[in-house]
């Protein structure tokens, strides 16, 4: 798998607080990487490391296949734009006076692009309305713009949602799925607003104390979220066999342990299975959502 | 680092804080000439266009502390300085790019004073009475001093991420310069001595004999201080008002210093700043 991303044990400590302790992560090209963490985290402190904004006290990470430590690293950021906390945008001017400045800092040729930027942040009737008059909505979708400039392959967001009213909220996710889908960019987004990001991210990386606790597809963590009832049977082989007969989707977990993923009349199981010889020794319902399954994993990396 | 001044001037063109400070120059430029030749009309006096020309030294260097403070500052506040980094560009560029700026900013400020004063002077108060090379040599290390504030300023700006701390920070900073080079100036052109002298009271004549000024600073503390008033450019800035060069290379060598200390200074310190 090709990525753009990848960080290998980074640390970074401020005085006496340790806030990133080796961290490892891998961000898959065309990803929507939802990165995920309470406050202080460590979340915001990673994006600054890629970012080029502090430096790590050790580990390394690679942008492109290009090393922190080689000094073609800082080319490589010229193919990423990132929001960093707040839009990085000048409060007294236009939208447009903004983007052509962050033109001008890339050498753009020509501003021929920025009506098309601004439309395609939905910025386009802003005219000569000063940045500092724009609602938080407003000042993130022109934080993205700017950050787009130069037609970036790789996007880092930093909280993009924080302190959005619902329209707000709805007009950056579609944001970011067009930039991903039609644009092709891959997107590393932070949060901990998790419903939000169930909907957009295509991976996951799980943040806790300075350390990534998990990192999973979207896919394999709705296979991990998905309603189920989890049996705990004698002979997991049987109940394979039965629920190949009985045309179900099913996945084994241990020797005794089994998911299964249907609405399934629970007599006619157990008779099945006992025609099989296979006894049922546990049974319940099992239904994660993302918020849970963080919750577990957190609560999980606290007592291991 | 051609985009980055390429943005940067463009963005000091269309700057408030620096319109704002060359109107200020202009119309002291205009107000103080005018003052002196009302002066010479109301009390017959004859005062010419070099008598408190330079005094604009002062105005500038406080200009110039509140213009780069703000312009500097701005890039924090706003979080655009984040912006340079993030697309690739080096600290180093990003840093002397904000200075080069800034010294720009510093002589068009003194240029905005000078012209108008020029401008409105020559007709009314007619040409500089002091020979020329003193003129030209007296405007050359303004120019060479106000790189040195440049140089502090931004330091004092790249270093700080808060706006208003930066602002405080510099303000202060340039007034207790400008107190202490007052307060040395003051202490340096005190007498060794109090001049003897006699006077008649009811027809007798007393005499007072000269005795030592306890304020005269003598020894090495003189060499002190008048090695700091020519070194520190706050000292630098009473002295150049005042059209004072007796050491103009000397100045100018101390002020290249103090300019290439503090941009060192800032840039390590830079280079390694954790960013917001």
């Amino acid at each position: 798998m090709d990525y753009v991303l990848t960080t290998d044990a980074l640390t970074k400590q401020y005085k006496h607080f340790k806030a990133l302790s080796g961290v490892s992560m891998h961000v898959p090209k065309g990803a929507i990487y939802g990165f995920v963490g309470k406050n202080g985290a460590g979340k915001t402190t990673l994006i600054r490391l890629i970012c080029g904004l502090s430096n790590p006290d050790s580990g390394r990470y690679s942008l492109y296949g290009i090393d922190s430590r080689q000094k073609d690293i800082i080319k490589s950021r010229r193919r990423m734009g990132a929001v960093v906390e707040t839009p990085s945008i000048y409060l007294n001017m236009t939208a447009e006076d903004n983007l052509k400045e962050q033109y001008r800092i890339l050498r753009l040729p020509s501003f021929e692009e920025i009506p098309a930027l601004l439309e395609l942040v939905g910025l386009e009737n802003t005219g000569k309305k000063k940045v500092k008059n724009f609602s938080l909505g407003m000042r993130q979708r022109l934080g993205i713009a700017v950050a787009l400039a130069g037609d970036p392959d790789f996007l880092v967001l930093d909280e993009p949602v924080n302190g959005l009213d619902p329209q707000g909220i709805v007009e950056i996710r579609e944001l970011i799925l067009k930039l991903n889908r039609e644009h092709q960019i891959t997107v590393l987004i932070s949060s901990h607003i998790l419903d939000e990001l169930s909907r957009l991210a295509t991976h996951y990386g799980f943040i806790d104390s300075g350390q990534i606790v998990r990192e999973i597809s979207a896919k394999d963590l709705e296979n991990a979220c998905r309603k189920c009832i989890r049996l705990e049977v004698t002979d997991t082989k049987a109940l394979a066999r039965t629920m190949d007969h009985m045309k179900l989707e099913y996945n084994i977990l241990s020797n005794t342990q089994a998911d299964i993923y249907a609405k399934i009349n629970i007599t006619k199981l157990a008779l099945a299975l006992n025609d099989a010889h296979c006894e049922i020794l546990s049974l319940q319902e099992h239904d994660e959502s993302l918020e849970s399954y963080y919750i577990n994993l957190i609560g999980g990396a606290h007592h291991e | 680092m051609n985009r980055l001044l390429s943005a940067n001037f463009t963005r000091l063109i269309k700057d408030k804080f620096f319109w704002i400070g060359m109107i200020f120059m202009s119309v002291m430029g205009i107000y103080m000439t005018v003052m002196r030749y009302i002066s010479t009309k109301e009390y017959g006096i004859h005062i010419s266009l070099d008598t408190g020309f330079f005094n604009y030294t002062l105005y500038a260097v406080i200009v110039l502390s509140v213009f780069a403070s703000l312009f500097i500052g701005t890039e924090y506040s706003d979080g655009t300085i984040r912006n340079k980094i993030i697309i690739g560009h080096k600290r180093t560029d990003i840093y002397l790019t904000n200075l080069l700026v800034c010294i720009a900013a510093g002589f068009l400020i003194c240029i905005a004073y000078i012209v108008p004063a020029l401008i409105v002077g020559i007709p009314l108060l007619g040409f500089f009475e002091v020979e020329i090379q003193t003129i030209l040599l007296t405007a050359l290390c303004i120019f060479v001093m106000t790189i040195a504030f440049s140089a502090i300023f931004t330091m004092i700006a790249m270093l700080n991420q808060s706006k208003a701390a930066i602002a405080v920070i510099s303000i202060l900073g340039v007034f207790v310069l400008l107190f202490i080079g007052i307060y040395i100036q003051a202490r340096l052109n005190e007498p060794e001595t109090y001049d003897a002298y006699s006077y008649t009271v009811n027809g007798e004549n007393v005499s007072v004999e000269s005795e030592p000024n306890p304020y005269y600073i003598g020894g090495t503390k003189r060499d002190v201080y008048e090695f700091l008033y020519d070194f520190l450019p706050g000292c630098q800035a009473v002295k150049l008002s005042n059209m004072i060069v007796p050491n103009p290379i000397n100045m100018s060598l101390y002020s290249v210093c103090i300019a290439a200390a503090a941009t060192g200074f800032g840039l390590i310190l830079f280079r390694k700043k954790d960013l917001k």
